[in-house]
């Protein structure tokens, strides 16, 4: 029901995800933005607070912080500090390994600001592997510091092939340390193209993983506009992709596109050196692209209204182009697996 | 009078008022048109007559809606005094 006010336009994105730096200290094999070192020419500290402004003033609910690394940007907290004087909300998404007791005191003073640490297995074998040594131990390190306090902290796992038989084991583990748990879709951007055949998970995990998700409470996904619970999401009536309507993205360098997993140049929707967020936002021929956008492929499944074509990065960087239809949807996980039974007998 | 939660934001669009919730997170569709200001639910702005210049059609619609908006947890319902 909330599709059609979503589709008749937004006159500012729910929330903003913004990758404030490409540079990070780890080489995770799934990074969708291929983190490592910085961008060229990222926002220095005048820049991105000017940023902070034009997001207030054109009304965006909340900022989420990724990267790369946030905190390795020395003025991360003082972007920080900017929208929390304005009642931006935030959520920073961080890999843990910055995290002192004295940080975590820093944060939990706005209050209006979330923490996702990565984790990307219940066991030190299975995230090691995923994200270099010693991540297990510094990411749980982090968010047992961030479950000592106030502030509202979720587990983020990218669901791959390696931890599939381990989410389970990920949400007792979020439960024994006292956070939550949300898990993201993997998608071949980045870092993940070349991890993409290792990584991707089988259509029997993918299935097995809805499966889970329905049946278990309060796991969030990280779908495009924000993350919700299956549950939310059904009593919301939004079932559609956010990209270029409830959300966008803020890349390192004042570029703006779609969605994070849409940061090439056939999707750049403008840039904050150029013109203003607003203005962007109102006037992108490639955001009225995406508000447009209709998965003709898909319209006649019978699923179509519970997924409206699925995510259209992975439609695009599995080669169909964004109105290809998601080739990893549930009914094709189905199909597929038919099929492979089907050649077997 | 009532005041918006502390982790609750709400704006005007198109079709009325936007609500969000950052404990959900949780967003709210409300299809008032022009009927209810995002300032009302502000500080100094719920003090505010709104029913003074409303029919009693609208007076029973904005009453019935501030209801839900509390029952929902997006607005708090404060005493004046």
């Amino acid at each position: 029901m909330s599709n059609r006010f979503v589709e008749q336009g937004l006159s500012s994105p729910v929330n903003l995800t913004w990758e404030v730096t490409l540079a990070c200290n780890l080489r995770c094999h799934h990074c969708l933005s291929a983190s490592g070192t910085p961008a060229p020419r990222e926002l220095d500290t005048t820049e991105a607070l000017q940023a902070v402004e034009q997001v207030y003033r054109a009304g965006v609910f909340q900022v989420n912080f990724g990267g790369g690394e946030p905190f390795l940007r020395p003025d991360f907290e003082v972007i920080l500090d900017a929208c929390h004087a304005r009642r931006l909300m935030t959520c920073v998404s961080t890999n843990g390994t910055l995290i002192d007791r004295a940080r975590v005191e820093r944060l939990s003073r706005s209050h209006l600001v979330a923490i996702q640490v990565s984790l990307d297995g219940a066991s030190e074998e299975t995230c090691d592997a995923i994200r270099g040594a010693g991540t297990f131990r510094s990411a749980t390190e982090a968010l047992k510091m961030f479950a000592d306090s106030q502030i509202p902290t979720s587990i983020n796992t990218v669901l791959t092939s390696l931890n599939a038989a381990e989410i389970p084991a990920l949400h007792e583990l979020a439960a024994r340390i006292g956070v939550s748990l949300r898990v993201s879709r993997f998608r071949p951007s980045g870092r993940g193209v070349t991890g993409w055949e290792w990584l991707r998970p089988s259509a029997t995990q993918l299935l097995a993983f809805s499966a889970w998700l329905t049946s278990t409470a309060g796991v969030r996904t990280g779908d495009s506009f924000f993350s919700l619970t299956p549950q939310e999401r059904q009593g919301l009536g939004l079932n559609l992709c956010g990209a270029a309507k409830l959300t966008c993205c803020l890349g390192p360098s004042g570029d703006l596109y779609p969605c994070a997993f849409l940061q090439r140049p056939e999707f750049w929707a403008g840039s904050l050196r150029n013109g203003t967020f607003q203005e962007i936002w109102d006037t992108s021929p490639i955001y009225a692209s995406f508000r447009n956008l209709r998965i003709h492929s898909c319209e006649s499944c019978q699923r179509f209204d519970q997924c409206h074509g699925g995510c259209p990065a992975v439609a695009y960087h599995l080669g169909r182009g964004v109105a290809g239809g998601d080739p990893e949807c549930l009914v094709k996980c189905v199909t597929s697996i038919e099929a492979q039974t089907r050649t077997q007998a | 009078m009532y005041l918006l939660h502390p982790k609750c934001r709400v704006r005007k669009e198109k079709f009325g008022l936007l609500f969000y919730d950052l404990r959900g997170p949780k967003l709210l569709f409300v299809e008032t048109g022009d009927l209810l200001d995002p300032g009302f639910f502000q500080v100094g702005g719920a003090s505010k007559d709104v029913f003074a210049d409303k029919s009693h059609a609208e007076r029973i619609r904005v009453e019935r809606l501030l209801k839900s908006l509390v029952v929902k947890g997006f607005v708090r319902e404060q005493s004046l005094c």
